[in-house]
């Protein structure tokens, strides 16, 4: 039986895959979308539960996803399988990879957080970072796509008249409550600093969910171009010899383990940003550079400061005096003349209203039970998302020692945290100490503590995007410099991660370079 | 896939917890056809498959038969995690005692098939709570008075405010570590599920458990 021809190849079903499929289904190319799992559903694939009816009473499986502190005994099943996809680090330096391989990917659980980048990443050398790190593209770039992927994910929060470092977007502004007593005097100080002041930006989508599988891929199958292959599993990108570019991907069937060879025109990786690199490591391909595998980026999470308002203990807070959150975007390295001792920034989300945890104090039984009912509800706490920047040598290879459960070579991460890192995480706390001290509040828990790379899921780069092709592996369509017909639209071509959510980036970048892959292909270049 | 099942799947691919939440408690079982009487559902004399089971067998649980196996702690840890148990989370307002919800014999479960570091986290420390007992008070941990236990512990407790830092003295650490598990042993307890059902101050809910979608294939 003939083989139906391809346009396109789609490896990955998750938001960039998910993008890319609806643009280019859109504009007339025929699509194969490859997803390396299968399809989740809602009915046959979950039963409501008490934790002491599961094996381990809610514990989990002691060892199970050890990398994955976002899983419970709950939903330990929906992450991967962590033997059956190893990856391999320096137990020194611990990195949680957190995979998804469900149709619809990682899009299915993300937190929604929708901030577009400014031109503080964009062009991040200007501002402190390393030499190496701006982007060939800039906000003016991006601001049209952005405007588009924030109306289909229907995008909430409040524009503040373009500050540069927040940029305005084409979001649904809620109504505006008035903020609680201790929001607005974090506010106030937080402006006679000059520092921004806003709140969150959040992807609404529809009906509670903003991924792939409700809000791109039905538009692409409603062009009756989009064909999609579950469990299947991409070991290679295959290479015509005669042309070098690349024809097809070679398929493993997750089930039977038999390889198919796949073609197509165009290949289009989507995989997540470091199984798209993965694939293109194993392909041995797209590497002029040097540089797949190089330059990964991501976020530190976990600072955290609490402070007790005292007016508002045992419980005897007036109306107004609590709740509510100020956002407060980067605010450090944004003046040339107050740069900070480290480079990139972070974002501060303060909130108010909340309680302490038990293992705030030295205290237990009923004088721990005391302290804590003392405490409900007067708690204001600061913490941030934080640029953990891209450096050379925090990289991905591949472990030819260590396969997956179908043969193909796993990724060993190489990250570990720096000197910009630790002087961040300690600025941030020392930040919001000094602030909730100022206001007069009683700081009885700090620590500038984070977690190990990747925690985030907001690993970016190991493709980086740029002009020159000795610098870069894709240029600024995310097109591989080496080979034309080869693409990564997810969140490998990232050159800086920034302190935002990259989730909408993606998304813009996707569509961005799904318009040109389909501008091309119109004018026969592709 | 054809576009139509393809739109009926998604209608069901829920967002986390929150469309899970309205579904029912528990699925339906399924109605059995009845089989052929005295025959095999196949219909064979004595072979093929078995006879479809009753609409409902009865199953009372494993946990509700005999007692469990002791794996992990000597005699001597569990009487002392008993024994911190009691004092750290007494029988209080109507809810039974972590002991009472056999939260103690749940962590020699859960720590017989833990990795090493968790292991030794426990071993060290239960014994290092022992051997004050003794060196103070010329007793086992197990058989001290309330008042006894405060002056070996209290000097261990101490504000772990990043929960992934844990104290690196052994005494702080168990502390900590056995305070944490043990709450949740107890919480998580049928036994606390069911108390709190019957005094009419909790109602507790299930949660969205995700079945393995597939078999895994390895090696």
């Amino acid at each position: 039986m003939a083989q139906k021809s391809y346009d396109v190849i789609i490896v990955g079903s998750g938001h960039s895959g998910g993008m890319a499929a609806k643009i280019l289904t859109e504009r007339g190319a025929n699509v194969l979308m490859l997803n390396a799992g299968p399809v989740l559903d809602g009915t046959r694939d979950r039963v409501n539960k008490f934790a002491y009816e599961l094996p381990y009473r809610g514990f989990g499986k002691p060892g199970r996803l050890s990398h994955v502190v976002q899983a419970n005994e709950f939903n330990a099943n929906q992450w991967v399988d962590e033997q059956e996809v190893p990856y391999t680090h320096d137990p020194a330096n611990p990195y949680n990879w957190v995979r998804v391989r469900t149709f619809g990917g990682r899009s299915l659980y993300w937190a929604r957080q929708s901030f577009r980048l400014s031109d503080y990443e964009f062009k991040s050398s200007e501002w402190g970072d390393s030499s190496e790190n701006s982007w060939p593209i800039s906000h003016a770039d991006m601001d049209p796509f952005y405007r588009r992927v924030e109306g289909i994910f229907r995008v909430s929060g409040r524009n503040e008249g373009n500050l540069p470092q927040f940029p305005d977007g084409n979001l649904i502004e809620p109504n505006r409550q008035p903020d609680s007593t201790t929001i607005q005097r974090v506010t106030d100080l937080a402006q006679k600093r000059g520092w921004g002041v806003s709140k969150m930006r959040s992807s609404g989508g529809i009906g509670g969910l903003a991924a792939s599988t409700n809000l791109l891929i039905p538009d692409a199958l409603a062009t009756g171009k989009l064909d999609i292959a579950n469990n299947a599993i991409v070991r290679e990108v295959s290479i015509d010899k005669a042309t070098g570019l690349a024809n097809g991907v070679h398929v493993v069937d997750r089930h039977s383990r038999q390889e198919r060879l796949v073609k197509a025109k165009i290949i289009v990786l989507a995989a997540g940003t470091l199984e798209s690199t993965r694939i293109v490591l194993n392909s041995g391909i797209a590497n002029s550079s040097g540089l797949v595998g190089r330059y990964h980026s991501d976020q530190i999470y976990g600072v955290q400061v609490y402070a007790s308002v005292p007016e508002a203990r045992d419980g005897k807070a007036p109306q107004g005096l609590m709740g509510g959150q100020a956002f407060l975007p980067r605010f450090r390295n944004i003046r040339k003349d107050a740069l900070s001792k480290f480079a990139g920034g972070y974002c501060a989300m303060i909130g108010s209203g909340q309680g302490a945890q038990a293992g705030h104090f030295p205290l237990y039984g009923a004088e721990l039970q005391k302290k804590l009912a003392s405490y409900a509800g007067s708690v204001v706490n600061g913490t941030i998302y934080g640029e953990r920047p891209a450096r050379y040598e925090n990289h991905v290879r591949i472990n030819k020692t260590v396969s997956d459960a179908w043969g193909i070579p796993a990724l060993h991460i190489d990250v570990k945290d720096g000197p910009n890192e630790f002087a961040m995480a300690k600025d941030a706390a020392d930040t919001f100490e000094e602030m909730f001290k100022t206001l007069g509040w009683e700081v009885f828990a700090k620590h500038d503590k984070f977690h190990p790379p990747g925690y985030s899921i907001h690993e970016v780069g190991t493709m980086r995007m740029g002009d020159n092709p000795k610098k870069s592996v894709l240029n600024k369509w995310c097109q591989s410099h080496d080979i034309k017909n080869l693409f990564a639209v997810d969140g490998s071509s990232f050159v800086t991660c920034g302190w935002q959510n990259p989730t909408i980036t993606i998304l813009a970048l996707s569509m961005r370079a799904s318009e040109h892959i389909a501008d091309e292909i119109a004018k026969k270049n592709l | 896939m054809k576009r139509r099942r393809f739109f009926k799947s998604l209608a069901v691919v829920p967002a986390g917890t929150v469309l899970l939440a309205q579904q029912p408690a528990t699925q339906p079982a399924p109605t059995p056809a009845a089989p052929p009487a005295g025959r095999g559902a196949r219909g064979g004399r004595g072979g093929g498959a078995p006879a479809a089971p009753p609409a409902a067998v009865p199953d009372i649980g494993i946990t509700a038969v005999g007692e469990q196996v002791q794996k992990f702690f000597t005699a001597t840890q569990f009487a002392t995690l008993k024994r911190l148990a009691d004092h750290l989370h007494p029988a209080e307002n109507g809810d039974p005692s972590a002991v009472e919800c056999h939260a103690p014999e749940f962590l020699d479960f859960l720590l017989s098939v833990s990795p090493a570091p968790e292991q030794a986290t426990y071993r060290v420390g239960l014994d290092l709570l022992n051997s004050k007992a003794r060196t103070q008070f010329k007793k086992a941990f197990a058989d001290l008075d309330a008042k006894q236990v405060d002056t070996i512990i209290k000097p261990l407790v101490v504000a772990v405010p990043w929960a992934w830092a844990l104290p690196k003295d052994p005494g702080e650490r168990i502390l900590y570590v056995a305070n944490r598990d043990l709450r949740t042993a107890h919480r998580n307890s049928r036994e606390y599920a069911e108390a709190g059902i019957a005094s009419g101050r909790r109602q507790p809910f299930p949660q969205a458990f995700l079945l393995p979608v597939d078999p895994t294939y390895k090696g």
